[in-house]
């Protein structure tokens, strides 16, 4: 009988315990921003104690070679883009890409809108050749900067880059012009040995013959 | 009166990474550092001990504000002692920030200003009992791949005879892959050029240091040595060590 009070009262206890952490969990926003300028990890550092001067800021993570931050704030205190924006900007670097998912699943960005009417949207899938998390966010963001792409995002392990564009503004050969401008080889067009060379060393994936 | 000179080039700023030379990344706004560059100097005319307390504090993103608070001991063949060496306030503000995924470009401005405090024994950087003021401009490039960080610069000193032109170079290789908490070992080689026009001297050093740095703390260690020395040959640096950690809060 002792035995069985015993394991029913560990089991209330996780029951208790996992029941808490989701509802913590689901009481949070997570903030997502790609951060331009950190150059090494004392930067990241940096950008931390930033934000750790928003009291009740957890679960942060930084991706030093692609510079993705990530956070989770308390729903009940929500933070605005402009606000973490200003933050990012305030720690010294450069704020690119962000991202809130809100508690109650809505997403708020500060992508640009570019007025691309829906009809005049042209979606693709482009070969872009790389290796990492880090090539990923140097593709994302030369391609997603070419006036007239809409959204971009290059997935690791098939290496295609998912593009939406509209074709009276850009082309295909010319997004897959950007990626061999920073490195990537394509399908249609190869980058240039100098520009394969200046990748990061984590960057360097198996060139085609 | 006789003025007892001593000369010796080493530079010990410690406004790093990197160790001897200075870089223009700064650490956000509203944040302290807490520093220590123990410098040991052998040169012909003795051997001189600098223990430093560095305060630097980031008011803003852009602009820092540091004071040096240094002890010295040294034994010269002309006179030996120990007490407060010069202290130092110093001011620099980023002007110029170029940022991408992985590096950035910037610039600051920099002042230095040394004040009479230490004993009138002419150790340039150290101990010399007069004021001095340092102007100058540092750029630098940081990737995960490397750092690459310059210096130029003029040190006025009105009263004295060490007004100088400043020269600095650094390069720093990480030798772990970068990652976040910080678990870093890094090299530097660092190469330090000044001329005082008024002495007609000039020298160029060279460092070579090893940094091992965690998420907010790091040990620096270097030697630094001539490649040219033209001065008198009784003011000739032999070596410098330092000796160093860093905590920023």
């Amino acid at each position: 009988m002792k035995q069985i009070t015993i394991i029913l009262s560990i089991i209330v206890g996780l029951l208790t315990f996992t029941t808490t952490y989701a509802q913590t969990k689901k009481d949070r926003d997570q903030y997502e921003i790609q951060v331009d300028g950190l150059g090494c990890p004392f930067c990241a550092y940096g950008l931390e104690k930033k934000f750790k001067e928003f009291k009740g800021i957890k679960d942060i993570a930084i991706d030093i070679e692609t510079g993705d931050f990530s956070f989770t704030y308390p729903a009940k205190q929500p933070l605005t883009m402009e606000t973490v924006l200003a933050q990012v900007v305030k720690s010294g670097y450069t704020p690119n890409d962000s991202k809130i998912t809100r508690y109650d699943g809505s997403i708020e960005t500060n992508e640009k809108s570019e007025e691309i009417a829906l009809q005049d949207v042209t979606s693709a899938r482009l070969y872009v050749n790389g290796m990492c998390g880090m090539c990923k966010a140097r593709i994302e963001k030369v391609t997603t900067a070419i006036t007239g792409v809409a959204s971009a995002v290059w997935d690791v392990d098939t290496k295609m880059l998912s593009v939406k564009y509209d074709p009276n503004k850009t082309s295909e050969s010319a997004i897959e012009k950007a990626a061999a401008q920073v490195g990537h080889d394509t399908k249609g067009t190869r980058a240039t040995d100098e520009a394969y060379d200046n990748l990061h060393a984590c960057c360097k994936y198996k060139r085609a013959q | 009166m006789v003025v007892f000179v001593v000369f010796a080039f080493a530079k010990a700023y410690a406004q790093g990474p990197p160790i001897t030379a200075d870089k223009p990344i700064m650490l956000g706004g509203n944040s302290f550092t807490t520093k220590t560059l123990t410098e040991i100097r052998n040169t012909e005319r003795g051997t001189i001990a600098y223990i430093p307390v560095m305060l630097h504090y980031l008011p803003t993103k852009n602009s820092l504000v540091a004071l040096h608070l240094p002890y010295t001991t040294y034994d010269l063949s002309d006179v030996s002692g120990s007490g407060l060496a010069d202290v130092k306030i110093m001011g620099k503000y980023q002007f110029f920030r170029k940022d991408g995924t992985g590096k950035t470009f910037r610039m600051v401005a920099k002042t230095l200003q040394t004040l009479p405090t230490g004993d009138k024994i002419d150790v340039m950087d150290i101990s010399t009992g007069l004021y001095s003021g340092y102007y100058g401009v540092v750029a630098g490039l940081e990737t995960l791949k490397y750092g690459i960080s310059g210096e130029i610069g003029y040190n006025s000193m009105p009263n004295g005879t060490l007004d100088e032109f400043r020269a600095k170079l650094g390069f720093g290789l990480p030798l772990l892959k970068p990652q976040y908490p910080n678990k870093q070992l890094n090299l530097y080689f660092e190469y330090n050029s000044v001329w005082l026009h008024e002495r007609d001297w000039y020298q160029l050093l060279y460092s070579q240091g090893v940094q091992y740095a965690l998420k907010n703390i790091t040990f620096d260690l270097a030697v630094q040595l001539p490649l040219v020395q033209e001065i008198d040959a009784n003011r000739a640096l032999n070596y410098s060590i330092f000796l160093g950690t860093r905590y920023t809060f």
